[in-house]
Parts: structure tokens; sequence; C-alpha cells
């Protein structure tokens, strides 16, 4: 019997052995580099303008947006530009929506595309009516740069910034107008972070401080200090909600915790017991 | 009113009788150990996870765009939803612990030998079966954790020239892990695996039964004769009852393993639960660290290890086939593996690969 089985064994093992480099691809793939390959198709896009060929001011775009809060959010070039990424021949047609870059003036509505809310509150600003006449002022990349573009916060108005074109002053308010509430916004950003390490996906309060927050920043777009100053009670009051929502998790994490104890030390009793009579009966 | 139903059942199946044989006059050797509860363990265990799997599939709906959700209203909503969820969880961990120190410890003792081969070969399927189960339960929750482990565990057969991919295929019903893959591995899971498990368990008692329990080779001569000429049922005259005192080491231990579930539930609540557990599957955004789960860690750093792929499986396949049939390849007559310097070097120098090739995976 013995013999038989490891011969069949030793029968099984030898074609593996002889057949040394079978499958390269599965080699080169397998565990090292995702069979990702297969859900993420190549963007045609990001090959050509990271190849050599290319000028390095356009390969710097490539790496810019690697970089970037939309390349973490799956945002990709043909969103933006418009094009086809999976097509080389049509990649840039015209037909496929390629928009290419837009002009300084027309940045606004080009992000306006799906920044709708920041849009029209932009517009209605002081910078955006100075833009649309014609005249020197800010748009979009101006303070968030274009390929590079991180997640936006409070920290990009300072005075280098502003005082390019005017003082610091009105800003400076802004920026105070919004502190709190930025503060509580990443306050809650981090206890939503925590209860995930926790083991809970707060999702439906993840999404409500995603809304306040784009809510928030659409609004001080209008660059009206007293607009915000005005609203910022409302704001409040929906962050405040978030945060109750929060800590009645958590109290519910920490009574599931409590009640696991409890039944540890029920248990751990019983075993005690039961120890003590298997003692008592030897 | 007890008096007079126990009288019913007691004309009509002679339950005092049964418990008088079955119970008080069954004997266990007297040199048994807190080890020898270890099966019994195992099926607290996995009693354990058939009800709170009961419990789950209640409020889990098996479907990618719901899976994920359900598991987070089990958790939040469901009124002790997140202690049926923990129980299964951490159980599940547990009971593939408890089947594995089994094995270990059945082997150590030389347990498997003539007349236990087929004791031995059901008890090795039923390890298979439990990390089958354990498998196919990782995919459920829909996590990315859940998502990527199983794209790297169902990736391993196309290492298999002409096979591999149909296999691979036949797994994940398409060619990446989807919504059919869901639906295969959670039947897997609730209809396919339990009937199986059930079967082998009863064939693994029936076995033990007809066999008798082997006494430890420690500190005692075995008496059984090998080869065997004749079917003869081990018997223990001058042992133990095994009610009380064995019943009590079976409590004792199931209390036991009780209180380091919900230790691990009440201090250690996201030891099963990484950061990319509790984040919906995203099949556009590979983690940057995959693991399978802890049981499956050693063959995979292994397989990671060994350049030609298609040799790793192949070898990984052996090694289990080695297993399984190890009774029937060990013939020596001595159960004592103290007294067997070859199988003693050759145990530890696997056991402390086993537990290399794990922490290595972790890294």
């Amino acid at each position: 019997m013995r013999y038989l089985i490891t011969f069949a064994m030793m029968l099984f093992l030898f074609p593996s052995t002889g057949a040394a480099g079978y499958k390269q691809e599965f080699e080169d793939e397998f565990l090292t580099k995702p069979w990702a390959g297969v859900q993420i198709e190549e963007n045609l896009c990001i090959s050509c303008h990271a190849s050599e060929k290319m000028k390095p001011e356009f390969r710097e775009i490539t790496e810019a947006w690697q970089a970037s809060w939309h390349a973490q959010n799956r945002i990709s070039c043909e969103n933006c530009h418009g094009g086809d990424p999976k097509d080389a021949a049509m990649s840039m047609s015209r037909q496929r929506g390629f928009v290419g870059s837009p002009q300084f003036q027309k940045v606004p509505e080009f992000c306006g595309k799906c920044h709708i809310g920041i849009l029209s509150n932009f517009l209605e600003s002081g910078h955006g009516k100075a833009l649309k006449a014609g005249r020197k002022a800010p748009q979009c990349v101006t303070c968030h740069g274009s390929h590079n573009i991180q997640r936006a916060s409070i920290d990009i108005i300072t005075e280098q910034l502003c005082a390019k074109c005017h003082s610091y002053e009105r800003a400076k308010l802004m920026k105070q107008a919004l502190f709190l509430t930025e503060k509580k916004i990443a306050q809650l950003e981090k206890s939503l972070q925590e209860l995930k390490r926790e083991g809970v996906y707060p999702e439906a309060d993840e999404k409500s401080l995603f809304s306040t927050q784009a809510e928030f920043r659409t609004l001080f777009h209008t660059v009206d200090v007293n607009l915000v100053k005005d609203r910022t009670g409302e704001f409040t009051a929906r962050l405040d909600q978030i945060d109750k929502n929060i800590q009645a998790t958590y109290r519910g994490l920490k009574f599931s915790k409590n009640f696991a104890a409890f039944l540890m030390l029920t248990f751990g009793g019983m075993g005690v017991v039961i120890f003590v009579m298997t003692r008592t009966k030897d | 009113m007890w008096t007079k139903i126990r009288q019913w059942i007691e004309v009509r199946i002679g339950l005092d009788s049964l418990i008088q044989t079955q119970v008080a006059d069954f004997r266990i050797p007297k040199n048994t150990n807190i080890l020898y509860t270890l099966g019994f363990l195992a099926v607290i265990a996995y009693a354990t996870q058939a009800f709170t799997g009961i419990i789950l599939m209640v409020y889990y709906v098996p479907h990618p765009d719901h899976a994920f959700k359900s598991i987070q209203d089990i958790m939040t909503k469901v009124p002790y939803g997140w202690l049926f969820r923990e129980i299964h969880t951490v159980g599940g961990n547990l009971m593939i612990m408890i089947v594995m120190l089994h094995m270990l410890t059945v082997f150590l003792m030389g347990n498997y030998k003539q007349p236990r081969e087929l004791t031995w070969l059901g008890g090795g399927l039923l390890l298979i079966i439990t990390v089958a189960f354990g498998l196919s339960g990782y995919l459920l929750p829909w996590t990315q954790l859940s998502y990527w482990a199983t794209t790297v565990v169902t990736s391993i057969p196309t290492a298999f020239p002409v096979i591999g991919d149909f296999v691979a295929q036949i797994l994940r019903g398409g060619d990446r892990v989807a919504d059919s893959t869901l639906s295969r591995f959670f039947a897997l899971h609730v209809s396919i695996l339990p009937p199986l498990f059930l079967l082998l368990t009863g064939m693994h008692l029936f076995f033990i039964y007809r066999t008798g329990i082997s006494a430890t080779p420690f500190g005692r001569r075995d008496d059984e004769k090998r080869p065997l000429s004749a079917y003869k049922r081990k018997t223990h005259p001058d042992g133990y009852p095994y009610y009380p005192v064995f019943f009590q080491k079976q409590m004792y231990m199931t209390m036991a393993y009780f209180t380091i579930m919900f230790f691990i539930i009440a201090f250690f609540p996201t030891l099963y639960f990484p950061e990319e557990a509790n984040l919906p599957a995203d099949p556009f955004k590979t983690p940057h660290d995959i693991r399978p789960a802890w049981y499956l860690l050693a063959p995979y750093q292994l397989l990671k290890l060994i350049p030609n792929k298609f040799f790793g499986v192949t070898l990984q396949m052996i090694l289990v086939a080695l297993l399984l049939f190890w009774p029937f390849l060990d013939t020596q007559k001595e159960k004592n593996v103290l007294k067997r310097p070859v199988l003693r070097g050759v145990f530890l120098f696997l056991l402390a690969m086993w537990i290399v090739l794990l922490f290595w995976g972790r890294t």
C-alpha cells in the first residue's frame, strides 16, 4: 500500500519539475503585481505622456497627476480633458469629446463641469465677475494648481498667495470665519477614520460630512465673509449631529466590549467551578 | 409529569439502558490527558459556528451591492448582531486552530496507526473542509480584504497547465472575482460544505466508536498488536467512566474555549478585522498589502519562494496527500514519537518551517 501511494505521489510531482519556467506571465504577475491587471485597464494618455518620447514638461504632468487628490479618487485625464484613453488612434479626437487644455478665462467652466456648486458661487464673487469682465483675476488653478491638485483646506489661503493681487486683510477675515468649522470638520474626519479602525464603517455619517464640507466650501467661493458668518450656524448644527452619531457609535462599541468581557468572566468562572469539581472528585 | 414523559420515552427507545451503556459504563483509558478533549471541542466549535451562521444568514444579503451593507447593518443595527458576527469570525479562526491542534496531538501520540487509518483520513478531510469553510466565508463580507485575498487564492490554480485556468474560472464563475464568485462561495459555505462536513463527522465518530479509544503511548505499554489479523474493538475495562470524569474535562475545555473567545472579542475586537476588512470591496483599487488568512499564509509564502509555480502548487498538494495518507505510509510499530528520532526530527523541522513561513508571510 505505502509503495503504491509513494509511487502515485512521485508520478504526480514529476511533470511539474520538468515544466520549469512554465507560464512566464504567471511568474511575472503572480503575487508581485496585481492580477489587478485584469481590472485596471491601461490608460493610453498616461502611458504616452509618461514615455521618453514626450518633452520633460509633458512627462511631469503624469507624475503630478499621480500624486494628486484626483488620482486618489480615480479622476483620470479623460474626465477633465475628454478623449478616449483606450483607443490610441482616437484618444485625442474631438469626436470622442477631447477638449484639450482650456484658455485661462475658461478654466472655471472647465473645472465646473464637476464642481457645479462652486462654479456658480465663484461666478457670483468678485473674483468671478472680474474674470468674466476680462480683468486680471484669479481662477481655480491660481489657488489649487492644475495637475497636482491636493485636497482643499484653508491652508491654501495665505498672505503670499492673496497679496499678489490685493491686501491680505479681507482674506484673513475669511480664514478666521472658516477656521472653527474647518477644524470641526477635520476632527470629525479623524473620528470617522478611527471608527473604521474599530471595525465600523460609518457610511451615512461619512456621506453627510462630505456633503456638509462640500457645501460649506462652496459658500467660501463667494468670498463674502458676512455670508459665511451668517450661515456658519447652520453648518455647525449639521456637524454637531454627525458628532452625536459618532459618540453614540463609540458608546455602542464600549457596551459591546463590556458585554464581551462580562461573558468572558461568566465562562471563565464556570470553568473554574468545573475545575474545582474535578479536583474535588480526584 | 416529568416521570411520565421519561417513562413514555423509555418504553419506546430504552433511553436508560442507552445512557447506562454509552455514558455511565463507557470507559476512557486511565492515562488520557486534556488533549483528548480537542475532538469534542472541535464539535462544540462547529456547533457554535452553525448556530451563529444561521442567525447571520437571516440578515446577510449575498450580492455585491448589498453584502457589505448588510454586514454593517448586522454590526450596528441588528440587536446583538455584532456579538453573533464576532463569535462567528473569532470562532471560525479558533475552530481551525483547534482542528489543527487536534491533528497535531493525534499525530504526536501515534493514534493514527492501525486500525485507525480511516479515522485519521476522515479527520484530515475534515481539516480541509474546515479550511474551505474559512476560505469561502472570508469572501462573504465583500470587503477590500476579502475581495483581494480571494483574488489571490483563486489565482493559485492557474499555475497548473491545461486545466489551471478552467479550475480558476469554475471557482470564480468568470475571469475575475465578481458577483458570480460571491454566489458560488455563499452556496459552498452554507449548503455544500455543511452536509459534507456532517457526513464526514458522522463517519469519523463511527470509526472512533468501532475501533475504540486509543490510549496515549506515554507512560503506558501499547497492547494493541500490529499488523491486525481480526477486528477487535479496543476497550478499557480498568479505565475511568466517561461520566462524570471525562465529561467534566470536556466541559472545562468548553468553558476555556468560550473564555478565550470572549477575551479576544472584549480586548482585541479588531484582531481579525484589519482596516481593509472594514472597507467595501473595490475591484479597481488594489490594496498595498494583500494576504490570505493566517492559516493559508505558510503555503502562500512557500508559493512565493518557489520560482516555478506549477512545482510549488504540486509540492503543496503532495504535502497534503502525505498528511492524509500518512498512516498508510508509516508502518513502524512504535507509537511513541519520543522513541523515533528520525520522525521526531522531521516533524520538528516541518513545524518550525510552518511557523517561520507563517510569520514571514505576515511581513
